[in-house]
């Protein structure tokens, strides 16, 4: 049989890696867990007027107990795509990882970019291979893949369940322990706030996407919110017909004095 | 026969596979990489087959011979690239354990086993910023053999091609080329090795084929040739944002180099 090659899952599996969700196996039976699991938090995404806007707030957890307030959570995959994760970082961080390696792979080895169809594929089918860990209740990934459409001329996003199936976000979308908390408050502002989050313009769709995770922060104890002590912004990055760029803290700083602190902050 | 028993005959047999490949790879187009300000940049021409190719973020490669042959090696290097990209790190890829744990022992190899094709080609890569230096290069001959080098490197159809493109590079402080600059440089050496690889008979004495070179109107090769083939051209660019470096330079880019080499 012909093969073109360019799956870098298989050139993996050639070097002997495997998964992690494939290493487990029964190993861990029934047994309650030995530790408990580090935790991501709060995601959310929209389609705003240039392209799409990808946010997360940086705390990781273990329990109840605060692991790091530094996490990023929103990982650039390629130009033009980010997954943002809520769940297990170490398992998020791995997928990211071998997603960044496969669209390059494929690019380079098939001398040809891999299409949005099979890069949505590729990160299902990895969402599957991790259901062993997903099923201990250690391991479970829901990401947020963001990108920008070159074809059709927009952003584009897309969301998971924990075992693969993917959907279309036509407005926006929000996972993570913290996203009970403002999923209902982003209906609210597209439906009725006057402005709906495809509107806005950058600044706005920042502002209120700091405004969204602060929200998330005040009910949910696992969505770390701005430290004023060490300064530490939520990541933000915007998606447009000229690529992923990530907000800089300077320009947060702004943002969250106006917005959340600030003259913006009472207007919806 | 056993080849062992019969040293004579395995060193003919030996000579008769180096001038069977010699032969099929002679005619191909020979390609060139040289350093400039900007960082690399690999050149060749071609009847618009792509020859030029991205193996990692900051690494390239650039074959003469059997399209197919390249193509293996290519393949060869990318996977390894990218598996030690992925299990240690992207610091970790250099282009030297990709030339000497992977294209060179896989040459070697086809090159020995007499029951086989070897591969009909020499192969040359490049690397921009890694752990041995800014401009790195390799040249990986049809039997193995790998020659490394900074600033300028080039393969031709024939080592006597090597030796005469190699001339034009000579007296030239590559570090502070402007990318037209060394595009131009990297048009005459290949026009170069173009010659030598057309030639009826290469003469035995390297002091001979200087002469006669010396009396080659270079412009007037390239005049000839870019009538039938297109100048394929890329970089390793140090100001390209993100990990990646490699980029097609596109015909604007490369226009001023050509200008003075087009037909009247």
């Amino acid at each position: 049989m012909m093969v073109s090659g360019g799956d870098f899952v298989d050139l993996l599996r050639q070097t002997g890696y495997r998964f992690p969700g494939e290493q487990l196996g029964d190993a861990a039976g029934d047994r309650a867990l030995p530790f408990e699991p580090t935790e991501g938090t709060t995601i959310l995404a929209f389609q705003y007027a240039d392209g799409v806007l990808v946010a997360g707030d940086r705390r990781a957890t273990a329990g109840n107990m605060v692991l790091y307030d530094r996490a990023d959570k929103v990982i650039d995959l390629d130009a033009y795509s980010v997954m943002a994760i809520s769940g297990s970082p170490a398992v998020a961080f791995e997928i990211a990882r071998i997603l960044e390696h496969a669209f390059q792979y494929y690019r380079r080895r098939l001398l040809q970019e891999m299409s949005l169809p099979a890069k949505l594929r590729r990160l299902s089918l990895l969402i599957k291979d991790n259901l062993p860990l997903a099923m201990q209740g250690i391991g479970a990934v829901i990401p947020v893949f963001a990108t920008y459409d070159r074809r059709d001329g927009r952003g584009k996003i897309y969301f998971y369940d924990a075992l693969g199936a993917q959907f279309e976000s036509a407005d926006f979308t929000t996972t993570g322990s913290g996203s009970p908390a403002i999923r209902g408050a982003m209906y609210y502002l597209n439906r009725w706030s006057g402005r709906r989050f495809a509107e806005m313009d950058r600044e706005t769709a920042i502002g209120h996407a700091l405004q969204l995770l602060d929200t998330a922060s005040e009910y949910d104890s696992a969505t770390g919110r701005y430290e004023r002590s060490a300064d530490i912004f939520p990541s933000v990055k915007t998606i447009t017909a000229s690529g992923l760029a990530e907000i800089e803290t300077e320009e947060l700083r702004r943002l969250y004095a106006q917005y959340v602190d600030g003259e913006e902050a009472g207007r919806a | 026969m056993m080849l062992s028993d019969e040293p004579y005959r395995w060193a003919e047999a030996v000579a008769n596979r180096r001038e069977y490949i010699e032969d099929q790879i002679r005619p191909g187009s020979p390609v060139v990489g040289v350093g400039y300000e900007g960082g690399i940049l690999l050149l060749t021409l071609s009847q618009s087959q792509q020859k030029l190719f991205e193996v990692y973020d900051r690494i390239g490669l650039a074959g003469i011979g059997h399209s197919t042959d390249i193509e293996k090696l290519r393949q060869a290097a990318i996977d390894m690239a990218h598996a030690i990209g992925f299990n240690y790190s992207e610091d970790d890829v250099t282009l030297r354990q990709i030339v000497y744990f992977g294209l060179g022992p896989a040459m070697k190899a086809g090159f020995d086993d007499v029951v086989r094709s070897p591969f009909l080609a020499r192969v040359l890569l490049a690397e921009l910023d890694g752990q041995e230096g800014a401009q790195v290069f390799y040249t990986v001959d049809y039997d193995g053999a790998f020659h490394r080098r900074e600033t300028w490197a080039v393969v031709g159809g024939v080592a006597e091609a090597d030796l005469m493109m190699g001339r034009v590079f000579s007296e030239l402080d590559a570090e502070a080329l402007s990318l037209t600059d060394a595009a131009d440089v990297a048009l005459r050496a290949w026009a170069m090795g173009r010659w030598v690889g057309t030639m009826e008979d290469v003469p035995d004495d390297v002091a001979e084929l200087e002469e006669m070179a010396d009396g080659v109107d270079v412009d007037d090769v390239l005049k000839t040739e870019l009538q039938n083939l297109e100048v394929e051209a890329v970089v390793l660019g140090r100001s390209l944002v993100g990990k990646n470096k490699y980029r097609n330079l596109d015909a604007e880019e490369i226009a001023p180099a050509l200008a003075r080499f087009k037909a009247d």
